[in-house]
């Protein structure tokens, strides 16, 4: 097959021996590497013969296909250190589009026509990049610490609000920058992935605003405020770990054009508030 | 608890001002999908779920006031996708309405 233009990946892959998620992850792993010259590295010798994809590892951009949620391509991934460009989980995609996958382990006609349209968006070049925003954020923000054992938590002492999922605000105007607390990068521990929430698209109070992921576990970011995205830190898609460095600056998640502030504020905590509730968390963890 | 299991924040006897106990929000566990593979079990450091050998599947849930109202990362662990919770949407109306009947020196 004649190799289109487009970015050749390391594939991590879930290998799917015993479900159809997992075949299908096999079949887009095969479609991209027939169409980009990818090469795919096989899990399981992966794990026992490290040395064999080192340099595949290593000189590409890393693509993980993960088949269901139980994330085993991602894990391995964590597990060998590897930074993850882009992913699939084939479940997710399949619910999000209503899609039914066969039972079969044999894919059939419309699992192979998933695979291929599931490696088509993932090679698509990711554009519509949002502009550059003109928020005012404050350069230097003051915050306090509460240490426990090894670890310090930080939370800024003026001008943010946060909801009660360890989500923050921060509003200048009708616009609120939003992000996720110390308290989320310290439980999750490294950061792998980002999965932004859509611009444009309206957002209730407590509604999904994406999802930060960990070899660990999927935190989904409970939006503080309601309104209209209108940005995107898109800097997270490349490097997620600035949401472990720096959770309340170059970790931001988004910007939301507010709907209806006054009665969101209703539901969120000053920095007095929210201490409060971060003691209480931090202090029930330790519980042996 | 071990450092390995910190995760997520631990739930509270309120949210949002409004009493635990009057909010609807748990996992839901379909058990003609679970396999009894235990992740969500092992995930959860709120001890949501339990075990009873006696039935099938084994799993249950538990103490469903101690789910961290909006938190589904169970559900993410679950490969056979036997987890579902409540409609978001609805449970935040709720819990506003829930609220706004509170008498203003109990809503916090």
């Amino acid at each position: 097959m004649s190799q289109i233009k487009s970015k050749k990946y390391a594939i991590l892959t879930c290998n799917g021996l015993d479900k159809s998620a997992g075949c299908v992850a096999r079949e887009i792993a095969l479609e991209i590497a027939e169409q980009t010259g990818s090469e795919i590295i096989c899990p399981v010798l992966y794990n026992v013969a490290y040395a064999r994809y080192k340099k595949t590892a290593e000189e590409n951009p890393l693509l993980v296909i993960d088949g269901c949620q139980t994330r085993c391509a991602s894990k391995l991934a964590v597990g060998k250190g590897l930074k993850v460009a882009k992913k699939i989980t084939v479940t997710e995609y399949a619910k999000i589009n209503g899609i039914e996958l066969c039972e079969s382990l044999r894919l059939d006609a419309s699992a192979l026509e998933l695979s291929k349209t599931l490696a088509n968006e993932a090679l698509k070049e990711e554009t519509a990049k949002a502009g550059e925003g003109t928020f005012a954020f404050p350069e230097n923000i003051e915050y306090s610490a509460y240490k426990k054992d090894k670890f310090i938590f930080k939370t800024p002492t003026e001008g943010f609000l946060f909801n009660e999922n360890d989500c923050w605000a921060y509003v200048v105007g009708n616009i609120a920058r939003v992000g996720v607390a110390d308290y989320v990068q310290h439980s999750l521990l490294d950061i792998i992935f980002f999965t932004p929430p859509t611009v444009g698209t309206e957002i209730e109070q407590f509604g999904e605003l994406g999802q930060v992921e960990s070899g660990k576990a999927i935190f989904e970011v409970v939006s503080p405020v309601s309104g209209k995205i209108i940005r995107v830190n898109d800097e997270l898609v490349n490097i997620p770990e600035l949401i472990n460095q720096s959770p309340y600056e170059k970790g931001w998640i988004a910007e939301i054009e507010l709907s209806d502030f006054e009665e969101d504020k209703e539901f969120l905590l000053d920095y007095e508030g929210y201490f409060k509730v971060l003691k209480r968390k931090v202090d029930e963890y330790h519980v042996k | 608890m071990s450092d390995d299991m910190r995760i997520l924040p631990p739930t509270g006897d309120t949210f949002m001002g409004v009493s635990r106990d009057t909010i609807d929000w748990c996992p839901i566990i379909d058990n003609d999908k679970c396999n009894d593979c235990m992740e969500c079990l092992k995930f959860c450091p709120h001890k949501v779920f339990d075990v009873n050998e006696n039935s099938t599947p084994k799993l249950f849930v538990k103490n469903p006031k101690n789910c961290v109202v909006f938190c589904r990362a169970c559900s993410k662990t679950c490969g056979p996708e036997a987890i579902t919770f409540p409609n978001k949407p609805e449970t935040i109306k709720k819990i506003k309405k829930t609220r706004k009947e509170l008498p203003p020196n109990e809503s916090n």
